[in-house]
């Protein structure tokens, strides 16, 4: 372990994206990936650690002009029990349900488990599949600029991202669904909490007229990153969801998805899972 | 006061099978509990230990000079600097190695000022290696020209057990029916709440005083003292709260020798602490087996043998593991009326991690086998499973083929009560008419009975109990036992059966237990034993002080002491209960006298029991006890995912003490059984723990827990206190086969290897299916 030299808790946004310029930051937020990775000798400290979380307006969530706005420290738990999350993506909410346990919920961060870029990630899937994009502030000549990037070209390997050292994710936004949106949700194992994902599917699209429409499929656990399901969303996009229908979908999702062996399941049982739980939400969305 | 007691009468009230609150509940609820990983010493430093993360190897050189420069470090020893020390079953271990036989062993040990220290000291440790061939399955030990790995066992064979009683190739030959099948039960661990830990301290005496979690003080000393090369008697061992033992503490492990070590040689008070990760890579596990398992029976279901040849990797060296055949076997030939039996046990050294003791020791694996055979043959015979089993279920005051006396038997009880409960017979029939009928998700229910030691188990010399009970001048009663506390509530039940017997509040009991130089002897907390010993031990004591002032009471009051009765804290007429004076009041009288007369009793219990044996027939607990659990699931024939939705349990407890305790025993147990069933499974690659973490080694969480419906059968045990019988472990042997009879029924698929995870029913379930 290396040794923090300095300790930088902001209050302002700018001055937190302006001391990340600097370099040799280490970013806390909730801590909860940071602190076992650390532990388990993964990660090291730089030499400054900046705790961003008394920034408060990157705690908010918000829907204005018809774009919802999640800021980076919002906590899995305020994203569980918010009212706007709840009426306009309760995909989100489900999420939120099976993630983790109370405590962690509590503590970890919206930013923080995009950050952190597991493939694994369970609020990734549902993010992917509301179509987000994540906003990146640096500080340039003096100011802080903020780029925004599709959070379906933001992961580039298992914890890599796009995101330059020098900059903060400070917020996802998505547009707000139609009232024809459904989003669906599906993560395995037995238990309720505390389950780490062997395999997590997410769908969602328009319903209109019994079409299925702006089609997005997310798969995690399957491949180095958290993935969007071309070759799904392609068997699905514009299609009456029938039995045929969704026989293709679920052989597409064997496609799209190149799941590994490891001590937490076999390439098998992820191929057939996938295959499932493409199946059962696909299902779901019918009864919808 | 005389006068407002006068016209008092005190009714006699019984606290046997109330609900009694263990007394360090609420400091454990509220975190104020100072458990021995929280305890630090004066002067104290902090012991760690170099594993080798090998599983086979020569250490070619050891070089500690960086780590012995490094400010805070006070001492590093090797096994250069402890020649000659053993511990261990057989004595094939050592504190620290001179060469690698499995990832566990200790290479290396620093004292330092802080754990930070300690850890970094340990880096800069530089071993060289040289890695051997290492042997991984029985197979692989069993092969001519397998690597060895104890020199004093070229052949890798550790323990063996055998039984056998009458003839059994005439038994063969009387069968219509013979289940031929092999059952392999797998790693699985303790995973006690608090992590292994130990706190050395020599005083200038050359005394030692460790703080141990230990569950068996005064035979520790025995095991402990050959790996420091000092007396045992020069070990005084003490017991501050544990967090959780259940086996695992039930034999002396390498870190305690090395913190002793540390403290030996530093002259300061070492403490040895585990974290998370490594107390899953260096702690006992459950002992793993191969079971092949024959069981013979006629076309009217009535068994005629059973034939079961156990294999065990022994790992690397011998503990409590190994000689779970012990059990194994009473179970083969004493679970129902089997006539005929051959069985046999051997355990082969491989480089894999060592087993101890754990909660149903030897009988979670064997009843895996046997309950499941059972319910087999049931399906075979196409006979009413209940009619099966009461066939061949024995009655009171039958013996078993290795002599286990079953005075009072209660499995027919047992059986019936829970079928019945259950509607076990209805459900099982319907849900396997249900199993050919469209639906991704499948309903079963399993039925699981075995028998279980309940009144101790005699293989050591004694297995007893000492207690001392005196009280003061205040009708205070303090009594001090050799029965450890260990997290299973013996607290509670002492407190109970002295407030019973001497009348005075459950709060005015204070127990001493933790400090093996105030406490008389005691085999140690294993067995399902401490309520049936050490509350018959502390009962025998209160009798007799309850005696001596019921005496001392008489005289006073003129009556014979026969006619009195201690209630509520009062000295009574038994036949009305009149008032004849206050407890306190008495016991003052009796010490300020001109002869003193104090309670100040002692005692000391042996129960009714024939040593083990060599022949291994003997009569070794006064008592037996059966469990049957029923097991309703519900299965996703997709994912594979098993739920257990409930689970009905009849055991038969002799008698209820504490009921509170009594059930939380049961869920708890069942929990084990959960886990060893469902998620729990250690994962060894080339004997490297690949899942020493709580993230991939699944513990069941609360919501995985079933709703549980208990039967508690009162067969009123002759020698048990109050008629009660030992009752912790059955619950964690009789769950797991129950579901994976549930699971049959469900899917008509049988796991004969568990844990049956959801990928292992999913891939089953396809296979099948797609075959």
């Amino acid at each position: 372990m290396s040794e923090i030299e300095r300790y930088i808790a902001p209050t302002e946004l700018a001055e937190a994206v302006e001391v990340l310029g600097h370099g040799g930051v280490t970013i806390v937020a909730g801590g909860t990936d940071l602190t076992p990775q650390i532990n388990e000798g993964r990660r090291s400290y730089d030499a400054t650690l900046m705790n961003i979380q008394r920034v408060r307006e990157l705690k908010n969530i918000s829907l204005e002009n018809g774009e919802i706005r999640i800021g980076c420290l919002v906590t899995v738990s305020q994203i569980r029990y918010s009212d706007i999350i709840a009426e306009h993506a309760a995909i989100l909410c489900e999420t939120a349900n099976c993630f983790a346990s109370d405590q962690i919920r509590n503590a970890a961060t919206i930013g923080g488990n995009v950050c952190n870029a597991s493939p694994a990630g369970d609020m990734i899937i549902p993010l992917l599949v509301l179509g987000v994009s994540v906003e990146l502030a640096s500080w340039k000549d003096g100011a802080m600029q903020i780029r925004r990037e599709p959070l379906n070209k933001f992961f580039t390997g298992p914890g890599k991202t796009i995101r330059h050292e020098n900059e903060l994710l400070i917020a996802v936004v998505f547009d707000q669904p139609s009232d024809n949106f459904v989003g669906q949700f599906r993560k395995s194992g037995p238990r309720p909490a505390l389950e780490i994902s062997t395999v997590t599917v997410g769908i969602g699209g328009d319903v209109r007229d019994g079409k299925f429409e702006n089609v997005r499929v997310a798969f995690g656990a399957v491949g180095p990153t958290p993935m969007r399901g071309t070759v799904t969303e392609a068997a699905l996009e514009g299609k009456t969801l029938n039995e045929d229908t969704i026989q293709a979908a679920v052989l597409a999702a064997g496609q799209d998805a190149s799941p590994i062996d490891d001590i937490r399941a076999t390439t098998w049982y992820r191929n057939h899972l996938i295959g499932v739980f493409t199946e059962e939400l696909l299902n779901n969305v019918c009864q919808n | 006061m005389s006068e407002q007691v006068a016209f008092q009468h005190i009714e006699k009230t019984s606290l046997i099978g109330k609900r009694i609150k263990k007394p360090d509940a609420p400091a454990k609820a509220t975190g104020k509990t100072r458990y021995i990983n929280d305890m630090v010493l004066p002067q104290m430093l902090y012991g760690k230990i170099l594993h080798a993360g090998r599983a086979h190897a020569e250490i070619i050189s050891i070089d500690t000079s960086e780590a012995e420069k490094l400010a805070g470090v006070h001492l590093v020893v090797t096994a250069q600097d402890t020649p000659e020390l053993r511990l261990g079953f057989v004595k094939d271990n050592a504190p620290l190695k001179n060469k690698i036989r499995c990832e566990r062993d200790e290479v290396a040990a620093v004292a330092a000022e802080s754990e930070a220290i300690a850890a970094a000291a340990l880096k800069l440790i530089r071993v060289d290696y040289k890695d051997l061939p290492g042997v991984y399955t029985i197979e692989e030990s069993q092969r001519e020209g397998a690597p060895v790995i104890q020199e004093r066992f070229p052949d890798n064979k550790s323990l063996k057990f055998e039984f056998k009683a009458g003839d059994l190739a005439q038994a063969e030959a009387d069968s219509d029916i013979i289940l031929d099948d092999t059952f392999n039960v797998h790693y699985v661990t303790h995973c006690c709440m608090g992590t292994s830990c130990a706190i050395a301290d020599f005083d200038h005496n050359g005394k030692l005083t460790i703080y141990s979690q230990t569950q068996y003080p005064y035979n520790y000393k025995m095991d402990l003292a050959p790996a420091l090369g000092i007396d045992p008697g020069d070990i005084r061992v003490i017991q501050p709260p544990t967090g959780g033992s259940f086996g695992a503490k039930l034999d002396v492990y390498p870190f305690e020798p090395v913190a002793a070590i540390l403290a030996q040689k530093t002259g300061r008070p070492v403490k040895i602490l585990f974290d998370r990760e490594e107390e899953f890579i260096n702690s006992p596990t459950r002992q793993p087996a191969s079971m092949h398992l024959r069981t013979g029976c006629t076309k009217d279901g009535i068994l005629t043998f059973r034939a079961a040849d156990v294999e065990m990797d022994n790992g690397a060296y011998t503990s409590w593991g190994a000689t779970v055949p012990v059990i194994m076997m009473r179970t083969t030939s004493g679970h129902y009326r089997v006539p005929v039996v051959d069985f046999k046990g051997q355990a082969y050294y491989t480089n894999n991690s060592y087993a101890g003791s754990f909660r149903g020791y030897g009988n979670v694996q064997m009843t895996y086998a046997t309950a499941q055979h059972m319910d087999m043959l049931a399906e075979k015979l196409d006979m009413d499973p209940i009619e099966f089993r009461l066939k061949n279920a024995q009655k009171s005051g039958e013996y078993t083929p290795q002599k286990s006396y079953l005075r009072e038997c209660a499995l027919a009880e047992c059986l019936t009560t829970a079928a019945e409960a259950s509607d076990y017979v209805a459900k099982l029939g319907k849900y396997t008419d249900d199993r050919k009928a469209q639906g991704r998700y499948k309903r079963g229910i399993g039925l699981a009975s075995s028998i279980h030691n309940a009144g101790g188990a005699k293989i050591h010399k004694s297995d007893g109990c000492g207690t001392i009970l005196k009280m003061d001048d205040y009708a205070r009663v303090t009594v001090i036992t050799g029965a450890s506390e260990i997290g299973q509530g013996i607290d509670a039940v002492i407190g109970q059966i002295v407030s019973e017997e001497l009348g005075v509040p459950v709060e005015h009991v204070t127990l001493v237990n933790n400090d093996s130089d105030l406490g008389p002897w005691d085999v140690g907390v294993h067995a399902s034993r401490t309520t049936f010993i050490a509350g018959n031990g502390a009962r025998r004591a209160a009798i007799k002080a309850k005696k001596q002032i019921l005496a001392a009471a008489s005289k006073q009051a003129n009556v014979t002491a026969e006619e009195l009765d201690l209630r509520g804290g009062f000295v009574v007429q038994d036949k009305d209960g009149a008032v004849v004076t206050k407890l306190d009041k008495m016991l003052r009288q009796m010490h300020f006298q001109p002869e003193p007369d104090v309670v100040m009793v002692s005692d000391y219990y042996e129960p009714n029991s024939e040593p083990e044996g060599r022949d291994h027939i003997s009569d070794h607990s006064a008592a037996y006890s059966h469990a049957v659990h029923i097991a309703e699931v519900v299965v996703d024939t997709l994912t594979g995912e098993v739920k257990v939705e409930k689970v009905t349990m009849a055991q038969d407890v002799g008698r209820v003490i504490n009921r509170m305790g009594l059930e939380a025993q049961m869920e708890g147990g069942m929990a084990f059984g959960l886990g060893f069933a469902l998620s729990e499974e250690m994962l060894f690659e080339e004997g490297r723990l690949q899942n020493p973490n709580f993230r991939d080694y699944k513990v069941p969480t609360a919501p995985e827990m079933p709703e549980i419906e208990m039967h508690f059968i009162e067969s009123d045990c002759e020698e048990g206190p109050y008629g009660a019988k030992g009752i912790a472990e059955l619950p964690t042997i009789v769950v797991a086969p129950a579901i994976a009879n549930a699971v049959y029924n469900a899917t008509g698929i049988r796991f004969f290897n568990p844990p049956m995870t959801p990928e292992k029913v999913a891939r089953a379930i396809w296979e099948k299916k797609n075959a």
